[in-house]
Order: structure tokens, then C-alpha cells, then sequence
């Protein structure tokens, strides 16, 4: 036990002489493919750091440490996931709950987002994305991260939660709009808080019109929660308004910026796009494969629950922990040629969707969304190369990674 | 050879049910089953299995070679 006066502690007066000190701040745009040379580097020098960025917090860079932190929720707690910021004064749910809440909330919703209901809605996502790829494919060139790649996941998830397909026209400036403002400057915090304003708004007018309804409705995730309970209580609209919310927050940017960079891959690799032509049905492992290789996750943040020693760093309660998750998943400790898109790599246990009770919890949309978009392009546009003169660039490191513009071109089928 | 899924660490990522799709299937909530048994791989499948094994990022996945 320590007493209160050791609580007390500057962090930084507890790091041990073994744990080397770095400050690192990740939030700034780089050259694509900047952060995971950085997480290779500092994962093979070492597999714990103390950042002195922000107030100061633990980093762990290897496989094995940042599984570990998401599995020992009892000793990493999710009240905090952004290692920078110990006391946020949001909570999103079930994001930051703990167990064992945490599974009540999940339960609520993890439903409707398994195999089996993803599998009702594939009909659907491929026609979706047939349609977006003809309107783009006679016009021989797109930005394929604003054109397509948040159009696509925006579309598949309003049909799974049951509202029009066509309310993309809403949600994709909204979500484009929010995700500008986490650079930080002020002009952009104005239009961040009024993007989070028009999504809130959104769910509100659905959430009044379902609460109407005189029975539940089939296939409609509003009108589930309307008639689900927790602790034997109804959910009430602030809750469901801030799941539904999380949903959009979650679902719609990640998906957007995993699929750049796997686009990105097939423009520059002529010949894994041929070898996913003639084997469609290697499509599934590539897509995992751009989750392990291109992590848009740089790293992820816990607080820490209880004093512990975790792998010779002195944790103390209230502590800040960063997993660098990019680091993990080219780990040459678990990886054969870690650096390497190897198409068909079978052992892959990357942890691109997290890992322990917080799991992505639409992961298996986000794979279905991404092998749908991979099908469907190639079909129609085999081939494809980057138009830039310049390096691309992506977003930094503070939240999920994108690429910022991916301009391809192709020849025109006459 | 052997395989058992431990109940209390899968988390439903579905890796293992779609790479040994013979051996293996899900629940209602995307979760594999069968969980917390011992099932017999059969000869063809081991392939398989070691791969569903070495894709769980939970590790949740014991094999018990014969
Ligand atoms: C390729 C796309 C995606 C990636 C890489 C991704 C990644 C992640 C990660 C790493 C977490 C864990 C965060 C943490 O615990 O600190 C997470 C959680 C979550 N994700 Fe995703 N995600 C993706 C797509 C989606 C989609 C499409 C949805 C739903 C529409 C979604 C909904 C959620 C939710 C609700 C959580 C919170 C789960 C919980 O706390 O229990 N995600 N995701
Ligand atoms: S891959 Fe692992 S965690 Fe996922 S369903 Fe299979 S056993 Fe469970």
C-alpha cells in the first residue's frame, strides 16, 4: 500500500533508471506511413517509455504489454482512453465503462452488430457499392478518402440501424466536419461543436418519432433501444442519444481512414490487386492485413485502476497508460517480415480492433464494409494508380489515423 | 489433435470461425462455439485450426496436439 503522501508523487519522479524518457507529441499531420516508422522505432528500443508529453504517462510499444493492458480492465481502467487528457469531462458509453456495467450496455447493442445481422444487410452493402463505384468509375479519377471511402460506411451503417440510406448527405459533412476540429485550432472548434450538434439533432427527431410508434418496428435499431432496459429501467433518451452518437463517432471515420490506406496499398501494388482479382476469396485476409499493417490506431490510452508493477514500470493509480497499438501489430516477436503486405498471411491476430471486453464493436461491419468496397471497385476498376506530385499526407497520431487525400486516377473504359 | 476455446477470454472477434469455417461456427451474439470443450479436429482440418489459433488476438484458442 502507499500512503497518501507517496500518491502524491510527480509521475515523473517515479520512473525507474531503467525506463528511458522521451517526450513525443503524435498530434501533427506527417508524411504517410511517419507514425508507424515511429512506433517500429521506439518498440525496438524499448518496450516501455515514460512520455513527458501533456502531464506525463507510461507508453508500452511491444505485442504482448498492449495486450495485456486491454485484457486487465480491473487494472486499466477505460474512464480514460486519450492518455493526454486524465480527466475528461465527457463519458461515452460503453467506450468508457467499465465492467462489469460495462457488458450491460454492451449487451444491449452487440447484437446488432454480429455476424448474423451484418449478414442480413450484405445484399444491401454490395448494392450500395456497385452504385457509388458506376458513379464514379466514368469520371476516371476521385479523391478516393472524401469520395468514396466516408460515403461508403456512411450509407451501409444507416441501413443497418434502420434510417435512409440517402441521410448520407447529413452525416458524411458532419462526421468530416467533427473530425477537422482535433487539430486543435479554434476556427475549426466552432464547427466541430456544431457538426456534433447536427448529429445529436438527428437522433433526437428519430428518437421522438420512435417513441410514437405504437409497437416495435422490425430491423430498426432506434426502436430497439426505445424498448430495451437496463437494470429493469427503459433507457432514457440522454443514453440512447449518446450510444447512438458514440456509433457515428466510432464507425464512420475509422472505417474511412483503414480504407485509404488499403486503396493506397492496391494503387501502388499492381500485383496483390491481380492476385485479390483472381481470388476474391482472399479478400477477407487482405483486409485484416491493412488492419495489422496499416494501424490506424497509433496507440491507446487506459487509466490506471490500482497500483501495480507492470513489466518494471511503477504504476500508480491515476496514472495514464498508452498502448501503442501500430507497434504491436508489426511486432517481429509475433510477426514473420512484420513490414511486409503479405496477402494471404493466415496467422494474424492483430489487435487493429482492440482486444478484451472494450473489442471494436463493429468490427465485423467494418470488414464486411471494407471487403464489400474492395469487391465491387476492383470489379469495375482493376486499375487504378495515386495522381499526387506530392507525398501524401495523414492525420496525426492523437486520434484515429486517415489519410488526408488520396487522388487516384484511372483509364476511362470506352 | 485437440482444440478448446476458453469461454472466459474470447471476445467474439470471429477470426477463428471464419478461418476454420469446418470446424467452427458463432453465436447470435458473434461469439464461436462450441466454447469451453475439447472438439476433435479432424485430420484435414489442422491447418486450419492452427490458423484459427494463431489469428485470436485474445489468445483464447488451446491446441492439444495428439
Ligand atoms: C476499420 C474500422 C474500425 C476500427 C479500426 C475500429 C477500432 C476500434 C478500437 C481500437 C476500439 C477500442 C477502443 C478502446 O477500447 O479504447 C473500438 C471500439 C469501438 N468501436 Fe470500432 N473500429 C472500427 C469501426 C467501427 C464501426 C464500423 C463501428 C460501428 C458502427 C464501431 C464501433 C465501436 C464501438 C461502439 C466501440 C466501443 C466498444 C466498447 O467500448 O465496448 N467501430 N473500435
Ligand atoms: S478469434 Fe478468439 S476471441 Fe474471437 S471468436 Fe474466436 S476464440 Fe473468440
Amino acid at each position: 500500500m502507499t500512503s497518501p503522501a507517496e500518491e502524491q508523487t510527480e509521475i515523473s519522479q517515479r520512473v525507474p533508471t531503467g525506463c528511458p524518457v522521451i517526450h513525443l507529441d503524435a498530434s501533427a499531420p506527417l508524411e504517410a506511413g511517419a507514425h508507424w516508422a515511429k512506433a517500429n522505432e521506439l518498440r525496438e528500443a524499448s518496450p516501455a517509455f515514460f512520455n513527458s508529453h501533456a502531464q506525463g504517462y507510461w507508453m508500452f510499444t511491444r505485442y504482448d504489454e498492449v495486450r495485456e493492458m486491454y485484457q486487465h480492465p480491473e487494472i486499466f481502467s477505460s474512464e480514460s482512453i486519450t492518455p493526454w487528457e486524465p480527466d475528461p469531462v465527457y463519458r461515452f458509453v460503453p467506450t468508457q465503462i467499465d465492467p462489469p456495467d460495462h457488458a450491460k450496455y454492451r449487451q444491449l447493442i452487440s447484437r446488432w452488430f454480429a455476424p448474423n445481422a451484418i449478414n442480413r444487410i450484405t445484399p444491401e452493402a454490395h448494392e450500395i457499392g456497385r452504385r457509388l463505384v458506376a458513379d464514379l468509375a466514368s469520371k476516371g479519377a476521385c479523391d478516393f478518402v472524401t469520395d468514396f471511402a466516408m460515403r461508403l460506411p456512411t450509407e451501409i451503417f444507416l441501413t443497418i440501424i434502420g434510417v435512409p440510406n440517402s441521410d448520407a448527405d447529413l452525416f458524411v459533412p458532419w462526421v468530416e466536419e467533427f473530425f477537422a476540429g482535433f487539430g486543435g485550432d479554434l476556427e475549426q472548434q466552432a464547427a466541430m461543436g456544431a457538426a456534433l450538434g447536427g448529429i445529436r439533432g438527428y437522433w433526437e427527431d428519430v428518437l421522438a418519432d420512435r417513441r410514437q410508434d405504437p409497437a416495435p418496428r422490425e430491423d430498426d435499431f432506434v426502436s430497439l433501444l426505445v424498448n430495451s432496459t437496463v437494470d429493469d429501467e427503459p433507457l432514457g433518451d440522454a443514453l440512447i442519444l449518446d450510444i447512438l452518437t458514440v456509433l457515428v463517432l466510432a464507425g464512420l471515420d475509422t472505417t474511412r481512414g483503414q480504407l485509404g490506406y488499403l486503396f493506397r496499398h492496391l494503387a501502388e501494388n499492381p500485383a496483390d490487386r491481380q492476385r485479390l482479382i483472381a481470388e476474391p476469396e482472399l479478400i477477407p485476409t487482405a483486409v485484416e492485413e491493412s488492419l495489422r499493417m496499416y494501424t490506424i490506431i497509433f496507440g491507446d490510452g487506459r487509466k490506471v485502476a490500482q497500483d501495480t508493477d507492470f513489466h518494471g514500470c511503477p504504476l500508480s493509480k491515476g496514472d495514464m497508460v498508452y498502448g501503442l497499438v501500430s507497434g504491436a501489430n508489426r511486432d517481429p516477436r509475433i510477426y514473420e517480415n512484420p513490414d511486409e503486405f503479405v496477402v494471404d498471411r493466415k496467422a494474424n491476430n492483430h489487435l487493429g480492433f482492440a482486444g478484451g471486453p472494450h473489442r471494436c464493436l463493429g468490427a465485423h461491419l467494418a470488414r464486411r464494409v471494407m471487403q464489400v468496397a474492395v469487391e465491387e471497385w476492383l470489379k469495375v476498376i482493376p486499375d487504378f494508380t495515386i495522381a499526387s506530385e506530392t507525398p501524401l499526407m495523414e492525420r496525426g497520431g492523437g486520434a484515429m489515423m486517415t489519410l488526408l487525400s488520396l487522388p487516384l486516377t484511372w483509364e476511362v473504359a470506352s | 489433435m485437440k482444440l478448446t476455446v476458453d469461454v472466459n477470454i474470447c471476445r467474439g472477434h470471429g477470426r477463428c470461425y471464419s478461418l476454420a469455417e469446418g470446424l467452427l461456427t458463432y453465436d447470435e451474439d458473434g461469439y464461436v462455439t462450441p466454447r469451453g470443450q475439447a472438439i476433435d479436429v479432424p485430420a484435414d482440418q489442422v491447418d486450419d485450426a492452427r490458423n484459427a489459433a494463431d489469428s485470436c488476438p485474445e489468445g483464447a484458442i488451446d491446441l492439444l496436439e495428439d
